[in-house]
């Protein structure tokens, strides 16, 4: 059960990576790839490593460190990647 | 009050960084916790906290459902909206909330202003709708 | 388990490569460091479920190390070019 469950959300977090770096291909604006990529890199590795964590909960200590940092970094890299590339856009 | 909160943060991350329970490694992080250097501007009340570590909680769940919304349903459009806090939030408060507006995968703060506005960009099905 | 994580480690692989692609083929600045940004923090995640599928827990120390100072990194990185720009 717990099995399934930990290859459901690795699955899941492959397909969002899939579905959010496609989009990378294409020729859109900076910030509508951001959002396609936060829903790939952050989203989608939080699921992963949520699916790690149920398959190995011996090392749980690392797992949720990688969950938080991934949390609050990803999320300050969309923000500072979004502000200095409209301000440089804005000239 | 919420200097408490800062080291119940620092201690957490040391605890989990060393993943060592011991009385001794307890005591190292509250030492460690307490000597890193610490701001004494106004942090704002506990239930200033309290509300943005709620917001967080609900964040998750809500980014999941606009990831899975815009996977079925194409977003195509985007649009520029600006959304008015209140003014004088400290500086803890104002990371807290653009960390939840940029979560969520649908918006994306880019830029702060200093009177209160927060410059949001977001995705939409289509135009001016 | 050890077969699947092998597919799915190999899935995160093809993923890499798009960034990777993306990455060569731009020629505007912020579309680059995008598509690094993103390779980035998919190559600490690989770097992760490798050391699942070894079960050695130095590796995965590594993975959280870069993923956050790879993170770090980049923020710097932007600024410096919007400086740049600026000037």
């Amino acid at each position: 059960m717990i099995d399934m469950l930990s290859y459901f959300c690795i699955g899941g977090g492959i397909i969002f990576w899939f579905w959010g770096t496609l989009p990378l291909l294409g020729k859109r604006s900076v910030l509508f790839k951001l959002h396609s990529l936060s829903v790939s890199d952050t989203l989608g590795s939080m699921a992963i490593v949520f699916g790690l964590l149920l398959k190995l909960p011996s090392e749980w200590q690392l797992l949720i460190l990688a969950i938080i940092s991934l949390a609050i970094w990803n999320t300050m890299l969309g923000y500072v990647l979004a502000y200095c590339a409209s301000s440089q856009e804005d000239l | 009050m919420s200097g408490y909160l800062n080291i119940i943060l620092r201690l957490t991350i040391w605890l989990l960084l060393t993943s060592d329970l011991s009385l001794e490694n307890i005591a190292i992080g509250i030492v460690i916790s307490l000597i890193l250097p610490h701001t004494h501007q106004s942090i704002g009340t506990l239930r200033d906290w309290l509300q943005a570590i709620g917001k967080i909680v609900m964040a998750i769940p809500t980014a999941y459902i606009e990831a899975i919304e815009m996977i079925f349903r194409p977003h195509q459009a985007e649009d520029i909206v600006i959304e008015r806090v209140p003014p004088n939030r400290s500086s803890g408060l104002i990371f807290l909330d653009i960390f939840v507006i940029t979560f969520t995968p649908k918006t994306i703060v880019f830029k702060y202003h200093q009177d209160g506005g927060y410059e949001v960009h977001r995705v939409k099905r289509r135009k001016n709708s | 388990m050890n077969s699947s994580l092998n597919l799915i480690l190999m899935l995160m692989i093809v993923a890499m490569l798009i960034p990777i692609y993306a990455a060569w083929q731009a020629n505007d600045v912020w579309q680059k460091m995008l598509a690094l940004a993103s390779v980035s923090s998919k190559a600490s995640m690989i770097i992760l479920v490798v050391s699942v599928l070894r079960d050695d827990w130095m590796i995965g120390v590594v993975a959280t190390i870069v993923l956050s100072v790879g993170n770090a990194g980049f923020m710097i990185l932007a600024h410096l070019l919007k400086r740049m720009d600026h000037s």
